[in-house]
């Protein structure tokens, strides 16, 4: 999603980045040296100018390919679960986390599938990343961020091990997303349903949002299956609902909100306005949304007695 | 291709007379895996079940829809049938076509519509539903029983007697309930401790009874045959095992004007007590809401005179978890409280009665302490206000009880019968004293309850007013009684001395609390419900749970106690056998799929589920993965619900079976 | 929790209104669909049965054992078979057979119906409610109010539509597609 009409002045200068990705090397070689970890995960250049890409160091003399830029975009906690299982089985590992991923990995924790002691924690201070169809070459500008990182509330991670960089005063974004989602939430149920129903209808159902989301590490994804069938497979626009309702419902109360799936859409799908609502609601309905800290229970996993119950006769 | 049998039953006229169930039959057949199909007058009787068992038999069915009744109803008749012809059982299905269908639609095409689909969704069910094998589950020979009245030491008793290990646990300080405050009882005045202490001095004797008193419920866990209860036990201040009873501390209390409730506040009692001279155990304890020492660190007298040392400020309230495998629900009745009641109540006070604010008005309670020989007048009737004996008494039946508009529409059953016995001992003991009683009708069904009623009249001379009083008032040290007498249809005005309400029978405060911690049922008055008002009135829809006495609605002595006794009848039924066979509704995890999120152990209500290691022959950790105890699954589905990849699945509710249903909508 | 006195005296007219009224034709008659727990609601519509209670017939059962076990799917799946309504309902809170499965329920659909709002379903169509085993009237009381308010609604086409429609048919209907067709040696 490009933002075309608003300012293209970078919002950070390039010594921030300079310092980041210096600090990310030095944490890394010290933990990697003292054989505290086993690996590194992180961001290394990629071939076109100012792109990056994720990469998995366990060679102290590989170190310094790590770097940080506006196009690290990708949620690294997937390379610990289902992306690189074999990965978490080394021992300690140390990973780059934006806050957003950080969320993510807390999320995982939650859910059994990490543990804080096997993780070295290398938070970075993230003034944000590029949004889908930006130039890797370009700053990170109002014109090229990502529309999450607009309204990001996590800028600086909590809880890690060592933080990276320092932010400079962020300008003020208009938070888009929230303004979307008002004016479909104005909307009357046909007109969204009108909206959604465009908007699924382009899905092709090549599951690119699900492989990209670190909470969908299910070894069999109930979309998947066919005795029974609860989702039609096919890319039929009945199938399409139901898969992004099913989706949307099963990361209610977990999505971090690190939207790759919106990212990796290659329908420009905004998939993340579905999450970002169910996250809205949840917080609205019982005070509770995913945190840089691991939850003991999520919000569909515990209740209270007194519950709101107004749409129950 | 399956092979279904699809039985459809008229239930006499029942279903036949909305629903044609030819037609119901005729297209139960022509739906792909049916393989017969037929209608008979009644299902159930056994030539229906013999058509059923023939059929399966003849037919080499492997699947079975019973279209007739609630499966609440017949559901295991069905099951049997098709067990005893060799099919397992859980390969029938009933499809309810009455209860759902032909009794609340008139409409003969609608209702014959209704009840074809209802077969259609079920056949298609039961093509997914898989043999399931009983489970079986050990069961802990211990009984609790929860309330030392009446109906829990006859309950307790019974078991014990019957070589079972009973725990006992009661509110209060001493066992005895109600049936301790009562002087004499109906319809034989005989009197009430006279025949209730043996029995509570054999409670504290029986070798196979643990009594815990001064103690309540904390939490129950676990299923029948198996429940770890967790019992909370208040501290007494005096060491139990220490103390011989003798009562040099309650005689050398300083502390002695603390109204006692078990006189209805009528009497008093020092700050360590029991609560009446002949109590079990009869060890005191020290309210230490009321005591000096507790209150101001000062006093501390009767741990001095003590002479065993029993005396200890310092204990504190214990927990004690004991492995129970059935529970005896007796926590029994309470007295309505004509008092004003919270905004909101459903339960309404009387105003009109001065909402107990005359302290001449007592309820029926307060009026057998007071005729109790052991209670705080010693039998004498006088009155609470000056102590004068009443030369004209008024006897009030029906208070709340049977009155929709004070929030009780239930007859509280024992009124009558003690308010006539009321009379007669009023009238033992104030022989030129008047007694009437306003009542509405009397109900008098038990043995010789009518003739003792009638003598109330005949021989003891009480006037009986057939009407209602609308309002009291004090005048002077009289209290004014203002009623109407429908028989004759005049006013009545009666100047009374002394009023007595018969107010309503009502479970004790705190029944609904104890009822979520047991996870029973009760009704809409926290009277807890029985699993069947007529086949299965002493058990709880939750397995290994049984009620006996007033808590699952009012009832007089000898009801409690044959309820108690029936009760323990049906423990000693469940202990009889080692092993209790249960449902095979039980959740199962896949391990294959498992990816050990474990939201099915955060939401499961039972704790029923825990983490499995998966390792290869050399020993080393594959995966962990969630595993659901069979035992302890109590078979609610809400982890599969929960559960992402739909890795658990509830036998008997799998996935397949719920969505061949909605694919048949 | 509800006061079964003011039911009880409201069933009389509900029962008589409907026994006693015109049998109307209607020109749509919704199919419904009940997801229940099989311990309260579906022994409460089993009360309304032995009460000879009177309701319309478009609504279909589905027991469950709690309505903890209810998955979402089914709602939408149920949706995507032609339902024009559903209901789902157990038991009331503090009632549950399973001590919580209707406590966990109550968040679950909580959140699903935010989610179906948001993607544009009418929630006028799914109705959620408590229904005791000894609240037959209640039964009658809310089936009766779910058919009739979605009879007025009309179909629910919005699902059944998707279900007809495909992405592309298969069919070769522009020019490019066949020429690229016909090209294939």
């Amino acid at each position: 999603m490009n933002n075309t009409k608003e300012n293209t002045t970078p919002l950070v200068d390039n010594s921030y980045y300079e310092a980041v990705t210096t600090a990310i090397r030095s944490e890394a070689r010290r933990v990697m040296e003292s054989g505290e970890v086993s690996a590194v995960i992180g961001y290394k250049s990629g071939r076109r100018k100012g792109s990056a890409q994720p990469v998995i160091i366990s060679d102290v003399s590989r170190i310094d390919e790590l770097v940080f830029a506006p196009t690290c975009t990708n949620n690294l906690s997937l390379y610990l679960t289902k992306a690189k299982k074999e990965v978490s089985k080394k021992g300690k590992i140390a990973i780059v986390a934006k806050g957003c991923d950080l969320k993510a990995l807390a999320g995982l924790m939650s859910e059994s599938q990490l543990k804080r002691e096997n993780l070295h924690l290398i938070g970075i201070s993230c003034a944000g990343v590029h949004g889908s169809n930006v130039k890797p070459s370009e700053a990170l500008s109002a014109a090229t961020i990502a529309r999450k990182c607009r309204e990001c509330t996590v800028h600086v991670p909590e809880g890690v091990d060592c933080i990276a960089g320092t932010l400079p005063q962020l300008e003020q974004l208009s938070a888009l997303e929230s303004a979307e989602l008002e004016r479909l939430e104005a909307m009357s149920p046909a007109g969204r349903w009108a909206f959604w129903k465009e908007q699924f209808s382009r899905c092709i159902r090549c599951m690119a949002c699900r492989q990209v989301c670190p909470f969908c590490y299910c070894e069999q994804c109930l979309c998947d299956r066919n005795r029974p069938q609860g989702v039609e497979t096919t890319p039929r626009p009945a199938g399409n609902m139901g898969w992004h309702i099913v989706r949307a419902m099963h990361l209610a109360g977990r999505c971090a909100g690190c939207a790759e799936c919106e990212r990796s859409c290659p329908m420009d799908i905004p998939l993340n306005l579905l999450n970002r609502k169910m996250a809205n609601e949840l917080k609205e309905l019982y005070g509770q949304e995913a945190g840089m800290q691991p939850q003991e229970k999520g919000p569909l996993a515990t209740y209270k007695e007194d519950d709101d119950e107004s749409f129950i006769k | 291709m399956s092979r279904i049998g699809v039985f459809i039953c008229h239930c006499g006229e029942n279903i036949s007379r909305t629903v044609d169930v030819e037609r119901v039959a005729k297209a139960a057949e022509k739906i792909s895996g049916v393989a017969y199909a037929c209608e008979y007058k009644y299902m159930c009787s056994d030539p229906g079940q013999n058509l059923l068992k023939k059929a399966v038999i003849d037919q080499n069915l492997d699947g079975i829809v019973v279209a007739a009744c609630s499966p609440r109803m017949h559901e295991k008749t069905f099951r049997k049938a098709a067990q005893s012809a060799g099919l397992n059982p859980y390969l029938v299905e009933m499809a309810n076509i009455r209860e759902h269908c032909s009794w609340v639609h008139e409409d003969r095409e609608e209702a014959t519509t209704k009840a074809t689909e209802i077969v259609t969704m079920l056949v298609e069910r039961v093509k997914m539903n898989k043999k399931l094998q009983p489970i079986t589950v050990p069961v802990t020979k211990r009984a609790l029983v929860i309330g030392g009245g009446i109906a829990g030491i006859q309950a307790a008793l019974d078991i014990a007697d019957c070589g079972h290990h009973v725990v006992l646990v009661e509110r209060e300080p001493s066992i005895g309930g109600h049936m301790a405050q009562l002087s004499e009882t109906f319809p034989t005045l005989d009197c009430s401790q006279c025949i209730m202490t043996p029995k509570m001095v054999d409670v504290a004797n029986h070798p196979n009874i643990t009594l815990h008193t001064y103690s309540e419920i904390e939490n129950v866990d676990g299923y029948i045959g198996n429940f770890q209860v967790t019992i909370k036990k208040k501290a007494r201040s005096v060491d139990m095992d220490k103390c011989t009873g003798c009562g040099v501390c309650m005689a050398k209390c300083p502390q002695k004007k603390i109204p006692n409730s078990f006189d209805k506040d009528l009497g008093m009692r020092p700050a360590i007590y029991v609560p009446f001279p002949q109590a079990v155990p009869n060890t005191p304890v020290i309210d230490r809401e009321n005591c000096t020492y507790f209150k101001s660190g000062k006093c501390g007298v009767c741990q001095k005179v003590c002479g065993p040392g029993a005396v200890d400020y310092t204990q504190e309230d214990q927990l004690v978890v004991e492995d129970i495998g059935a529970i005896v629900v007796a926590t029994g009745f309470e007295l309505y409280s004509i008092g004003e009641k919270p905004k909101g109540s459903a339960i309404k006070g009387y105003g009109e009665f001065g909402h107990g604010k005359i302290p001449d008005v007592i309820d029926g309670m307060t009026f057998e302490r007071l005729a109790s020989a052991s209670g705080p007048t010693g039998g004498k009737i006088l009155r609470p206000s000056d102590g004068k004996e009443p030369q004209q008494v008024v006897f009030l039946q029906c208070v709340g009880s049977r009155a929709r508009e004070k929030g009780i529409s239930y007859c509280s059953k024992i009124c009558c019968m003690y308010t006539a016995k009321h009379t007669m001992l009023y009238h033992h003991k104030v022989h030129d004293g008047q007694a009437y009683v306003f009542f509405m009708d009397a109900r008098t069904p038990g043995k010789g309850y009518d003739e003792f009623w009638r003598r109330s009249i005949e021989d003891e001379n009480a006037v009986y007013i057939r009407g209602a009083v609308s309002r009291l008032y004090q005048k002077g040290d009289k209290i004014v009684v203002m009623g109407s007498d429908i028989a004759l249809g005049i006013q009545v005005e009666i100047e009374a001395d002394m009023v007595v309400l018969a107010t309503a029978v009502q479970p004790r405060q705190g029944a609904d609390l104890l009822a979520q911690k047991l996870g029973i049922s009760y009704d809409m008055y926290n009277f807890y419900s029985e699993a069947h008002a007529k086949l299965r009135p002493v058990e709880c829809a939750t397995a290994g749970v049984y009620l006996a006495g007033a808590c699952q609605g009012p009832k007089d002595i000898p009801d409690s106690v044959s309820q108690a006794s029936a009760a323990a009848a049906k423990v000693m039924t469940l202990f009889a056998k080692d092993e209790l066979e249960r449902e095979p509704i039980v959740a199962k995890v896949n391990d294959k799929n498992c990816v050990a999120c474990f939201y099915c152990k955060k939401v499961c209500p039972y704790g029923a589920v825990e983490e499995k290691e998966i390792r290869d022959r050399q020993g080393n950790l594959i995966k962990v993965v969630a595993w659901v105890n069979p035992g302890v699954c109590g078979g609610c589905g809400t982890c599969q619900a929960s559960c992402p990849s739909k890795s658990v699945e509830l036998d008997g509710y799998t996935d397949e079976q719920i969505m061949a249903q909605i694919e048949a909508l | 929790m509800i006061g079964p006195i003011g039911l009880i005296r409201r069933i009389g007219p509900i029962k008589e209104m409907i026994m006693h009224a015109e049998k109307l034709k209607h020109d749509f008659e919704p199919k419904l669909v009940a997801f229940v727990c099989t311990w309260c609601t579906y022994a409460g519509a089993d009360l309304a049965g032995t009460s000879r209670m009177q309701y319309p017939s478009n609504v279909r059962v589905l027991k469950f054992p709690c309505t903890g076990r209810i998955d979402p799917v089914f709602i939408l799946r149920a949706f995507q078979k032609g339902a024009d309504g559903i209901l789902v309902s157990g038991c009331h809170p503090g009632d549950c057979h399973y001590m919580a499965g209707n406590f966990h329920a109550r968040r679950r659909f909580a959140t699903f119906r935010k989610l179906l709002e948001f993607i544009g379903v009418d929630l006028e169509r799914l109705q959620f409610s408590w229904v005791s085993a000894a609240e037959g009237g209640k039964w009658v009381e809310v089936v009766t109010e779910l058919t009739e308010r979605v009879r007025s609604m009309g179909p629910m086409h919005e699902f059944k539509e998707l279900e007809l429609e495909e992405c592309w048919s298969g069919k070769l209907d522009t020019a490019e597609l066949k020429e690229a067709y016909e090209a294939i040696p």
